[in-house]
C-alpha cells in the first residue's frame, strides 16, 4: 500500500505539471482541447491525492510500522479516533494533507467553473497546479512520508525494519479539539489559494470587470471561515488543555494564523470599495496577494526553525524549499503587476471625507498595521541578533502593549464603518446614526467607573462594544420596523426575513456582533486571579467566590496513560456547587510524555479553572493552581456566532419581487394591476 | 509515576509584586511560556527560578533592579519583551511608524481624490441619463 501511494502522488505530481504545461499551451494557442485536457489533469490531481492519502490512512489503521512515519507517530494502543489525526501530525503528513485540501478546492472551483469564464478560468487552472506541483514536489521527493524504516542486513543489502510498535501520537495531540484545529486551520490557509489563483488569473489575463471579485467572494469567505475556526479551537485547545490558565501566548504558530487572517479580513472589507465604487483595484490584488504570501510564510516560519516556538515541527531543510517558493511567488506577483499594471487604473473619486470608502481605508489600515505588528514581533528577534549580536525575546508584554490600542480602535471602526453611507454621510444621518449609541457607550464607560471599574483598557474597551452593539442593533431595528409596517410580521420573522433579503451585509453584521463578543471576552483577562496552593485531603482554599475542598488524589490507568487525578469540591457560599477533577497524565510513548487535563466550571460570568500541578519537591505536598477568569466564555460563544454570521453572509439573497410580475402581464395585453401591487412572491427571485 | 511527582512549579509568587514580574520573563528551559504560567512537568528552571524572584521581591530591590539581576544570570532573552533602548528600540517605534505613516498615506489619498459633486443651477433638474445612472448605481449600492 506504501507503494500504492508513492506512486499515486507521483502520477498528481506529473498531472499537475501537465496541467500547467498544456494550460500555458492552451491558452496561447487558444486551442479549446487543450484547455480542457488541462483542466481534467488538474481535477484528476485530486483523485490521486486522495487515493495518496487515504493509503496513508489505511497504514495508520493497520499499524504498519515498516513506515517511518506511522512508527513515529502511531502506536498500537493509540485509541482508533487519533489515527486520523496522527496523519498531520508530523511534517511529511501535514504537508500531505495541505495537498489534500488543496486539491479538493482545485477539484471543486474547476468543476464548478467548467465551460465558464473561459478567458479566466484556464489562467487559474495553472495558477493552481502550480501551487499543488511545489507542495506535491515536497510529497513526492523531499518528505515523503511513505519512506520505510530500512537496515543494512548480514549481506550488506538494505532491509525494511518493521518495528513492533510505534512511538505513539503527541499526548497533547490526543483531544477532540485538536484533532479539529489543524483541519479547519489548514482549510483556511489552502482556501485562501482560491482567491489568489483568481487575483493573479485576472491579472495576468487582463480580465475585465470585477467578476472575478464575484466569482471568489465566497471562497474567500469560506477560507476566511475555517480560519476562524482554527484559530479558535486552537485558542480553546490551549486553554482547555496546555493548563496555564491562558488561551493566547503569542507564539509564532500561533501568530502565523493571525496574520493571513487579518489581511484575509481587510481584503474582505476593501474589496467592497471594488465591486461598488472600482476603487482600491492595486491595493486589492496586492492584499490578496499578500494574504496568500503570509499563508506560505506560517507554515515557513512553523517548519524552518528560523523562530523558536512549542508548536513547531522539527527543525529541517524544508524551510529553504517554502523560503525559495516565497520567492518565486513575489516575483511572479510583481512581474504581473508591472506587466499589468495598466490593467488595474481605476477612477479613484472620493464626495466626501465621512463615507464608506473612507471608513474602509482606515479598517485596512488598522487591520495591516496589526498584522505588521504581530509579524514584526515574531520576526525581530531574527532580525535584532543579525544586527547586534544578542539574542532578545519578543513575547506577550510586547504584543499586548502594542496590539491592544489598535484592537481597540479597529473595535471602534466596526462601529462606526457600516453606518457611513457610500460616498457621502449627511449630518443628520451621523446624529441618527451615532447618536444613541455614542450616548449608550459613554453611559456604559461612565457607569462602569462609578462602580470600581478602573483598568483603563478594559473600560475603554467595554464602552466600545457597548457602542457597536448598539450601531448594529440599530441597523437590524430599523430594517425590520419597515418589514413589519409593511407586512405585520413579528420582530423576529422581520428579522429573519431582513436578513435573507440581502445576506452578505447582515451576515456581516452577525459576524461584526460575534467580534464585540469576543472583545467582551477578551477584556475580561484584566481581572483574571490566580492561587496556587499545596494542598493535602481535607484542606480547603478560596479564590473569589469559591472554596475548593480537596478530597483525594488517587492514581488511576487510562487506555494508554498512568494518571495522577485530585478530587475537589466546590462550593460557594456554603454550598456545595460541583465536583471538579484536574488530573495529570503520564502516556505509555518512548519520550514518556506527560499532559494534563484542566477542570474547568464555566459560567457567563467567569471561569473557575483548576489545575493539577504536581506534587511539592519538598514536601510532597499535592499542587493545585486555580484561577478565576473572567468573562472567558464570551470569546467561545463570540465564535460561534461569528460563525453563524460567515455562513449567513455566504448564503444567497432572497428577495421579494414586488409589482413587475402584475405590471409585465399588463404590458402584455393582461389585465391591469390592483393600485396596491402586493408582493407576488416572497422569495421570487434568488441572486 | 516517579515522573508525574517530579519537579513541579514552586510554591512562589507568594506575593501580586512577584505574579508581575514574574508575567514579564521567560522560563529559561526552553519551552517559551512565561515563567509563571510555565507548568510542564520535568521544568528543570522555572522552580529555580521563582524562588530566586520571590527572594529578590522579598528582599525590597525595585522591579527594575529584579529584572536586571535575572539578565545576569540568564542573558537579556529571560525579559519577555525587548527592552527600549539602541536598536531595539525599533520594535517598539516601528508598529506605530506604521501606523502613522499610513495614517498620512489616507490623508493624501483623500485629499486626492476627494471631488466633491458641482452644485446644480438653482431650478434645474438633473438630465434623464444623469437620473438613470444615479438610479442605477443607487441599486447597486444597496
Amino acid at each position: 500500500m506504501d507503494l500504492f501511494g508513492s506512486f499515486a502522488l507521483l502520477l498528481a505530481f506529473a498531472c499537475a505539471g501537465y496541467a500547467i504545461l498544456a494550460g500555458l499551451a492552451g491558452i496561447r494557442t487558444r486551442n479549446p482541447l487543450l484547455l480542457k485536457s488541462a483542466r481534467n489533469a488538474g481535477m484528476a490531481v485530486c483523485i490521486l491525492v486522495v487515493l495518496g492519502t487515504a493509503s496513508l490512512v489505511y497504514l495508520f489503521y493497520t499499524n504498519n510500522f515498516a513506515l517511518a512515519y506511522v512508527a513515529e507517530h502511531s502506536s498500537r494502543d493509540l485509541p482508533s479516533f487519533y489515527k486520523l489525526p496522527a496523519l498531520w501530525s508530523g511534517q511529511q503528513g501535514s504537508l500531505l494533507f495541505w495537498s489534500f485540501l488543496l486539491s479538493i478546492y482545485t477539484f471543486f472551483v474547476l468543476f464548478t467553473n467548467r465551460g465558464k469564464h473561459p478567458e479566466l478560468m484556464p489562467w487559474v487552472g495553472v495558477i493552481l497546479a502550480s501551487v499543488q506541483i511545489f507542495f506535491l514536489t515536497l510529497n513526492c521527493f523531499v518528505a515523503s512520508p511513505f519512506s520505510l524504516l530500512g537496515a543494512v542486513g548480514p549481506s550488506g543489502a538494505p532491509m525494511i525494519l518493521a518495528r513492533a510498535d510505534g512511538n505513539g501520537l503527541n499526548p497533547l495531540l490526543q483531544y477532540p479539539e485538536m484533532a479539529a484545529h489543524p483541519p479547519n486551520l489548514y482549510l483556511g490557509y489552502t482556501g485562501f489559494t482560491i482567491p489568489f489563483a483568481f487575483a493573479l488569473a485576472a491579472l495576468l489575463g487582463r480580465y475585465p470587470g470585477e467578476k472575478w471579485i464575484h466569482l471568489t467572494r465566497r471562497w474567500t469567505m469560506v477560507a476566511w471561515g475555517f480560519q476562524s475556526v482554527g484559530i479558535l479551537l486552537g485558542a480553546h485547545w490551549a486553554y482547555a488543555v496546555l493548563g496555564w490558565g491562558g488561551y493566547w501566548a503569542w507564539d509564532p504558530v500561533e501568530n502565523a494564523s493571525l496574520m493571513p487572517w487579518l489581511t484575509g479580513t481587510a481584503f474582505l472589507h476593501s474589496v467592497m470599495m471594488q465591486e461598488k465604487r472600482g476603487m482600491m483595484k492595486v491595493w486589492n490584488i496586492w492584499l490578496v496577494f499578500i494574504t496568500f504570501l503570509l499563508c506560505i510564510l506560517g507554515t515557513f516560519l512553523t517548519r524552518s526553525g528560523v523562530v523558536s516556538s512549542v508548536h513547531a515541527f522539527a527543525q529541517s531543510s524544508i524551510g529553504q524549499w517554502f523560503a525559495g517558493f516565497l520567492v518565486l511567488i513575489l516575483a511572479v506577483c510583481l512581474l504581473a503587476y508591472f506587466k499589468n499594471r495598466d490593467y488595474l487604473k481605476s477612477d479613484n473619486q472620493l464626495d466626501s471625507m465621512v463615507s464608506r470608502e473612507s471608513s474602509f481605508l482606515f479598517n485596512n489600515l488598522i487591520l495591516l498595521a496589526a498584522c505588521f505588528a504581530v509579524l514584526w514581533g515574531t520576526l525581530f528577534p531574527v532580525i535584532s541578533e543579525a544586527f547586534t549580536g544578542n539574542k532578545i525575546s519578543v513575547g506577550p508584554p510586547f504584543f499586548n502593549k502594542v496590539n491592544i490600542p489598535i484592537g481597540l480602535f479597529l473595535l471602534f471602526l466596526t462601529g462606526v464603518g457600516p453606518l457611513l453611507a457610500w460616498r457621502k454621510t449627511s449630518a443628520d444621518s451621523l446624529i441618527r446614526n451615532f447618536g444613541w449609541p455614542l450616548v449608550g457607550g459613554a453611559l456604559a464607560g461612565a457607569a462602569a467607573f462609578a462602580g470600581g471599574f478602573r483598568h483603563f483598557y478594559a473600560l475603554i474597551c467595554l464602552a466600545l462594544c457597548v457602542f457597536v452593539t448598539l450601531t448594529i442593533g440599530g441597523e437590524f431595528f430599523r430594517g425590520a420596523k419597515v418589514i413589519r409596517a409593511r407586512t405585520g410580521m413579528n420582530w423576529l420573522s422581520a428579522v429573519s426575513e431582513l436578513s435573507l433579503r440581502n445576506t452578505r451585509r447582515y451576515g456581516g453584521y452577525v459576524i461584526h456582533f460575534g467580534i464585540v463578543l469576543i472583545f467582551v471576552g477578551l477584556a475580561g483577562s484584566a481581572f483574571n486571579k490566580d492561587v496556587q496552593q499545596a494542598i493535602h485531603p481535607g484542606e480547603q482554599f478560596s479564590i473569589g467566590p469559591y472554596t475548593l475542598l480537596c478530597q483525594e488524589f488517587e492514581t488511576r490507568q487510562g487506555p494508554n496513560y498512568t494518571a495522577e487525578r485530585a478530587t475537589i469540591e466546590v462550593t460557594r457560599n456554603g454550598k456545595s456547587l460541583l465536583m471538579l477533577y484536574p488530573e495529570r497524565r503520564q502516556f505509555n510513548t518512548a519520550n514518556n510524555e506527560t499532559g494534563t487535563m484542566v477542570s474547568i466550571y464555566s459560567t457567563a460570568r467567569e471561569d473557575l479553572y483548576v489545575v493539577y500541578a504536581g506534587r511539592d519537591p519538598d514536601s510532597g505536598a499535592p499542587i493545585v493552581h486555580a484561577y478565576l477568569n473572567p468573562l472567558v466564555k464570551w470569546i467561545w460563544i463570540g465564535g460561534f456566532v461569528l460563525i453563524l454570521g460567515t455562513g449567513l453572509s455566504i448564503l444567497p439573497n432572497q428577495r421579494v419581487a414586488i409589482v413587475l410580475s402584475a405590471a409585465r402581464q399588463y404590458a402584455e395585453g393582461g389585465p391591469a394591476p390592483a393600485t396596491s401591487p402586493a408582493p407576488v412572491s416572497p422569495y421570487g427571485a434568488q441572486h | 509515576m516517579l515522573a508525574l511527582v517530579a519537579l513541579t512549579p514552586a510554591q512562589a509568587q507568594k506575593t501580586d509584586r512577584a505574579k508581575a514580574i514574574g508575567h514579564r520573563m521567560f522560563c529559561m528551559c526552553g519551552c517559551k511560556q512565561i515563567l509563571v504560567e510555565c507548568n510542564h512537568v520535568g521544568c528543570t528552571m522555572s522552580t529555580a527560578m521563582l524562588k530566586k524572584l520571590d527572594a529578590e521581591v522579598a528582599s525590597g530591590k525595585s522591579d527594575d533592579l529584579i529584572l536586571q539581576a535575572f539578565v545576569q544570570d540568564f542573558g537579556a532573552e529571560v525579559i519577555a519583551e525587548p527592552p527600549a533602548k539602541g536598536f531595539n528600540w525599533l520594535a517598539w517605534i516601528m508598529p506605530f511608524a506604521v501606523v502613522g505613516g499610513g495614517l498620512w498615506v489616507i490623508r493624501a489619498l483623500l485629499s486626492r481624490w476627494h471631488q466633491p459633486a458641482p452644485a446644480l443651477p438653482s431650478g434645474s433638474a438633473p438630465p434623464p441619463d444623469v437620473l438613470a445612472r444615479i438610479r442605477e448605481e443607487t441599486d447597486r449600492e444597496e
